[in-house]
């Protein structure tokens, strides 16, 4: 078993709950459970998403898998995978409401069966019904800025644009995009959702001001998940601790860092 | 008998009877899952009191991993 490592000490608020993680982890795709288990642990994230799918009769496979996330004893954001339209995203999320026992959902309506991109049009309807049934909606949606205003105009108080393609690892798309969203919304919790393929990338998401990451396929099918999850628990504080501490202004000449004065072997030719 | 589609598949059950006696009839567990009748969810709380009828289509959902 893997013991937790340390946390860095920064804290953020999200739906209600402190929290000392800024990575949302997921919880599909891994190897074995075990490694599950140890990749989540070791990442500290805080919460992980999770999912209904349909179960056979008698079957109980899907105990197992419950009782360990239960044990990890962090937050379980489910998810409205596979839906298609408001509806089904709005009765997976009561579904989810009741087995989980949490009212945050990671809504997620698709809209393109090729790349997965979401449904801003019923995307946002869902949202605006769940929000006044009283869920914390977790909106995955595309870097637009304009479905990110529709998602707040209707009560959204956390935005999930995506980086790229679920699944993709190419990282961000748009980075200008979703710097515009941050500018834009800047009360709002921002996570990046889905696309990131190396800590690198979630780096960079941090030192754009956002609030979290959420990955899955970039520790899970990565050669060793748990050595990965290590690594994108270090690159997302440090993307933070980058953003927090203010970049240095670029220049468009050298400038050395070492001190001029005292430079050895200065003129000693001429 | 009546005819139900139960996660997609059409099943013959006995007769029509509320969703607590059809979950026994069906051989599931007794918790660990959601369910929905016709695309909407139907909570525990209700299950006795929620009846299903021929050509009713039914949704149990059990946790699995997700991203």
């Amino acid at each position: 078993m893997t013991k937790l490592i340390e946390q860095s000490g920064d804290t953020w608020e999200i739906g209600g709950k402190t929290l000392n993680s800024r990575l949302l982890i997921g919880s599909a795709l891994y190897p074995s459970p075990a490694n599950m288990e140890d990749a989540i642990k070791v990442s500290g994230a805080q919460i992980v998403t999770v999912a209904l799918r349909r179960q056979a009769a008698g079957e109980g496979t899907g105990d197992n898998f419950w009782n360990i996330i239960k044990s990890l004893g962090i937050e379980v954001l489910p998810n409205t995978a596979g839906s298609h339209s408001a509806k089904e995203a709005i009765t997976t999320a009561h579904m989810a409401r009741e087995v989980f026992g949490t009212n945050w959902i990671k809504l997620e309506v698709i809209g393109d069966q090729y790349n997965l991109q979401p449904d801003p049009f019923e995307t946002v309807k869902a949202a605006e019904v769940l929000i006044k049934e009283g869920f914390e909606v977790f909106p995955y949606t595309t870097d637009d800025l304009v479905v990110a205003k529709r998602l707040a105009d209707v009560g959204c108080k956390i935005i999930m644009p995506w980086g790229s393609m679920i699944g993709s690892g190419k990282g961000l798309m748009n980075p200008d995009n979703l710097t515009a969203i941050r500018k834009q919304f800047p009360e709002l919790k921002l996570i990046v959702d889905a696309g990131i393929g190396k800590p690198s990338h979630a780096t960079q998401v941090m030192e754009l001001g956002y609030d979290g990451v959420l990955l899955n396929s970039a520790i899970a099918l990565a050669q060793d998940p748990v050595k990965m999850a290590r690594a994108f628990k270090y690159a997302i504080e440090a993307g933070r601790f980058g953003y927090e501490s203010g970049t240095m202004q670029q220049r468009e000449f050298a400038s050395p860092s070492t001190p001029t004065v005292g430079t050895p072997f200065w003129h000693q030719f001429k | 008998m009546i005819e139900v589609i139960v996660n997609g598949i059409r099943t013959e059950v006995s007769s029509e009877m509320n969703v607590k006696e059809m979950i026994k009839e069906l051989k599931y567990k007794q918790k660990g899952f959601a369910l929905a009748l016709n695309g909407t969810f139907v909570a525990v709380s209700t299950y006795e009191t929620t009846i299903i009828h021929d050509n009713d289509s039914l949704e149990i959902l059990a946790p699995v991993q997700g991203g």
